[in-house]
C-alpha cells in the first residue's frame, strides 16, 4: 500500500485551474521531489495534501484512507507534518520553544492541570522539552535552542522548520523549497541531513525545490508540474532528459 | 520539595491578601479615603487585565467587551445574590461571597461560549466587532428589562467587603496565566497567537485553542464581577459603559501585551492615576503651562534618547533618570518664569480635578510615544530582566535535556 497516493486531484479558484487532475503515489520510505515551474501548482498542492484547501474534486490518500476535507490539524495528527516556503515560525518564541510546539500534539495532560501546574502537566512538559532539544541536536541547532526564533538566520530558520515539523513524528515530510536562500555548503548540509532522516529515523520526505542538483542528487522519484497539470513522472535520469520537461522548465538538458 | 513549595506559595498569597485587608480597613479608619473601595477595585481591575490579557495578549485574539463580561458577573452574582444569600444568614460569610463569585464567573463563561464559538470560527478582526456589538447589547437588554432594575440599576444584597477574597481571585488569575506560560499548553497558545496556519499544521486545534482561552478570560471577568455586585450593592448598566473595556483594553496594551506582570502593574497605576488626581488641589495657570513645557521637552528628550543612543545600557539607564530631573526641574522653573513673565497666568487658576481626564489622557499618549510595545514588553517581572536593564550580564540560561 502506498504511503500517499494522489488521484486525479484537482482545484479551482473560480475560472483558474490551480492543480488539474494530478496523480502520483508515493511509496514507504521514498524520497520523493515535486518540481516545476513558479506558479505550477506545487505549493498548492501540498496544501490540498495538509488539508489547507479541500479539493474540488479527485481524491487523496494516506494509507489508503481519504483524507481530503479533513481539517489540518487532524491531518498532522494521521502523521504528515510540513515546512512552508515563506517562512511560517512562531516568531516571538524561543527556537526550543518552537520544536516544543510541534510535539504537542501528543499531549496527555488536560488543560486544568496545566493551568494548576500540576507534577504531570510539568513531566508532559520536560519529557516535550528533552524530546526537542534532541531534534535540535540533529538540526544542529542546540546552541541557539534559547534565542528567539526570529532572530535566526535564513539558514537556520529554514534548519528549524525541518525540526519543529520533525516533532509531530511524521510518517510523511513535506518540504517547501527548504534549500531557498541558502549557500553552496548549506545545501550540501542540508541533503545530507534529509538523506538522514530517511535512513535513520524512517521518515518518506516530499520536497519541493528549485536547486535542480538538489533534487536529481537526492530524489529517487520526481513528478514535474507545469501549469496545473502533471507533464513527466520518473527517477532523475528520466526526467533530466524528458522532452516536455525540457521545454516547460529545464531550458536544456542539465 | 514540589507540595513544599506549592503550600508555601499559597500560603504567602494568602497571608499577602490579608496583609491587604488589614491595610485598607487602615486606610480607611484612619484617613478620609474609602480604603476598602479602593483596595478592592484595585484588585478587581488587576483580575479584568490580567484575563483580558489571556485572550489579547497571550492568544491573540482581538476582545473589545470585556467590560460585558464583567457585568454579566455582576448581575448574574447579584441577582443569585439576592435570591439566595439575601435570606440565608448562615451565607453571610466569605463562603457565600465565593459561590456568588463562582455563579457570576459560570455566567459570564456561558456568554463566552456564545460570543465565542461562531466568532473565532473566523481569522482577523471579526472577533473585535463582535465583542464591540456584544457589550452593547447586553447593556441595552439590561436597560430595557425590568427584573434586572432597568436603567436605574439593582440593589444587592448583602454587603461583602472581602478585599482579601477579591484579591486571592487576582492572584488566582495571575497565578493560572503564569502556569500556563510554563507549560506547552501555554505554548500552543502563544503559538496560535504567532502564525494560525503553521499552528493547524503542527497539529494544533486552533479554533479549540481561541474559545479556551476566550470562555476562560470571560469567566475570569465574571468572577470579579460577582464580587463586584455584592461590594457595591448597586449595579447599573452605566456602571459597565464601552469605556470600561477601553480602559482594561488600554492596561493590556500600556502592560506590554501578553506579559502577565505588566498588566496587573498597569492596571493598578491606571487605576490609581486618576483617583490620586481627584485630591490635587488648585493650581494657577504658569505652573500648568510651565509642567506641560517641561513634560513635552521631557518627553521629546527621552524619545532622542531612546532612538539615537546605542551605547551601554547602564550609562542609557543613567542618562534617562538624567533627563527626567532636569524635566522636573525645569517644569518648576519655567512655573515660576511664566508667573514673573505673565502675570496674567498667575492669576488665573485652574481645578486640578476637571483637568483629571486630560492629564490621564496626557500620560497615557506620553508613554506611549516613549514605549510603544508597553512599559514591559513582552517580558515578565524577573530579577534577572531588572538587572539586564542596569546594563549588567545576565547567566546564560541552560536548556535541562
Amino acid at each position: 500500500m502506498s504511503l500517499l497516493q494522489l488521484n486525479q486531484a484537482t482545484i479551482r479558484f473560480g475560472g483558474l485551474v490551480a492543480v488539474n487532475e494530478v496523480s502520483f503515489k508515493i511509496e514507504p520510505g521514498q524520497l520523493f521531489g515535486l518540481i516545476g515551474p513558479n506558479g505550477a501548482g506545487k505549493t498548492t498542492c501540498f496544501n490540498l495534501i495538509t488539508g489547507v484547501y479541500t479539493p474540488t474534486s479527485g481524491e487523496i490518500l494516506f494509507e489508503g484512507k481519504p483524507i481530503q476535507g479533513t481539517p489540518a490539524n487532524k491531518i498532522a495528527t494521521k502523521g504528515i507534518a510540513r515546512t512552508f516556503q515563506n517562512i511560517r515560525l512562531f516568531g516571538a518564541l524561543s527556537v526550543l520553544e518552537n520544536v516544543v510546539v510541534g510535539g504537542f500534539l501528543r499531549h496527555k495532560v488536560g488543560l486544568s492541570q496545566a493551568l494548576a501546574f500540576l507534577p504531570p502537566a510539568i513531566r508532559e512538559t520536560d519529557a516535550l522539552k528533552a524530546e526537542a532539544m534532541k531534534l535540535l541536536k540533529i538540526m544542529d541547532l542546540e546552541e541557539v535552542a534559547n534565542a528567539r526564533s526570529r532572530d535566526l538566520s535564513y539558514g537556520m530558520q529554514r534548519r528549524l522548520e525541518i525540526a519543529r515539523a520533525m516533532a509531530t513524528q511524521p510518517k510523511l515530510l513535506l518540504l517547501d523549497e527548504p534549500a531557498a536562500g541558502m549557500n553552496p555548503q548549506e545545501k550540501e548540509e542540508l541533503m545530507n541531513t534529509v538523506k538522514r532522516l530517511r535512513d535513520e529515523h524512517g521518515k518518506t520526505v516530499l520536497v519541493i525545490e528549485h536547486d535542480m542538483r538538489f533534487v536529481m542528487n537526492l530524489c529517487e522519484n520526481i513528478v514535474v508540474l507545469d501549469h496545473g497539470e502533471e507533464i513527466a513522472q520518473g527517477p532523475p535520469s528520466e526526467i533530466r532528459s524528458d522532452p516536455k520537461v525540457i521545454e516547460a522548465y529545464l531550458g536544456e538538458a542539465v | 520539595m514540589f507540595w513544599g513549595v506549592r503550600l508555601g506559595s499559597v500560603v504567602l498569597a494568602v497571608a499577602f491578601c490579608f496583609l491587604l485587608q488589614t491595610l485598607a480597613l487602615q486606610v480607611e479608619s484612619s484617613t478620609d479615603l474609602p480604603g476598602i473601595r479602593l483596595f478592592a477595585l484595585a484588585g478587581l481591575y488587576v483580575t479584568l487585565a490580567v484575563s483580558l490579557n489571556l485572550i489579547n495578549g497571550i492568544t491573540g485574539q482581538f476582545s473589545m467587551g470585556h467590560a460585558a463580561f464583567y457585568m454579566v458577573g455582576a448581575y448574574t452574582g447579584g441577582a443569585l445574590s439576592n435570591a439566595i444569600l439575601a435570606n440565608n444568614p448562615s451565607l453571610q460569610n466569605p463562603a457565600g461571597a465565593a459561590i456568588m463569585m463562582v455563579c457570576g464567573g459560570i455566567g459570564a463563561a456561558i456568554a463566552g461560549l456564545i460570543v465565542g464559538l461562531p466568532s473565532l470560527r473566523l481569522r482577523g478582526d471579526y472577533l473585535a466587532v463582535v465583542t464591540l456589538g456584544f457589550g452593547e447589547i447586553v447593556r441595552i437588554i439590561v436597560i430595557n428589562n425590568q427584573p434586572l432594575g432597568g436603567s436605574y440599576g439593582m440593589n444587592v444584597r448583602p454587603k461583602f467587603e472581602f478585599v482579601w477574597l477579591i484579591w486571592l481571585l487576582a492572584i488566582g488569575v495571575i497565578a493560572c496565566s503564569r502556569n500556563l506560560l510554563k507549560t506547552a499548553h501555554g505554548l500552543s497558545f502563544l503559538a496560535v497567537r504567532e502564525d494560525e496556519i503553521a499552528s493547524s499544521a503542527m497539529g494544533v486545534n486552533v479554533t479549540k485553542v481561541k474559545v479556551v482561552a476566550f470562555v476562560l478570560g470571560a469567566a475570569f471577568a465574571g468572577m470579579a464581577g460577582g464580587l463586584y455586585a455584592n461590594l457595591e450593592t448597586l449595579i447599573t448598566p452605566n456602571t459597565f459603559p464601552m469605556d470600561l473595556s477601553f480602559i482594561i483594553l488600554t492596561m493590556v496594551v500600556l502592560g506590554g501585551t501578553g506579559s502577565i506582570t505588566g498588566s496587573a502593574v498597569a492596571a493598578v497605576v491606571l487605576f490609581y492615576l486618576p483617583e490620586q488626581l481627584r485630591n490635587m488641589g488648585p493650581v494657577t495657570g504658569a505652573q500648568l503651562a510651565g509642567t506641560t513645557l517641561a513634560l513635552g521637552l521631557m518627553v521629546y528628550g527621552l524619545k532622542k534618547l531612546a532612538d539615537h543612543f546605542h551605547g551601554a545600557r547602564s550609562k542609557k539607564t543613567g542618562l534617562m533618570i538624567g533627563v527626567i530631573v532636569t524635566g522636573a526641574l525645569l517644569s518648576f522653573v519655567l512655573g515660576l518664569g511664566l508667573a514673573a513673565a505673565f502675570p496674567e497666568l498667575a492669576k488665573r487658576s485652574f481645578e486640578a480635578n476637571q483637568l483629571r481626564m486630560v492629564i490621564f489622557s496626557g500620560t497615557l499618549i506620553a508613554l506611549m510615544l516613549l514605549r510603544p510595545e508597553g512599559i514591559f514588553a513582552h517580558h515578565e517581572f524577573s530579577w534577572s530582566w531588572v538587572k539586564s536593564l542596569t546594563g549588567a550580564k545576565t547567566p546564560k540560561t541552560e536548556v535541562s535535556a
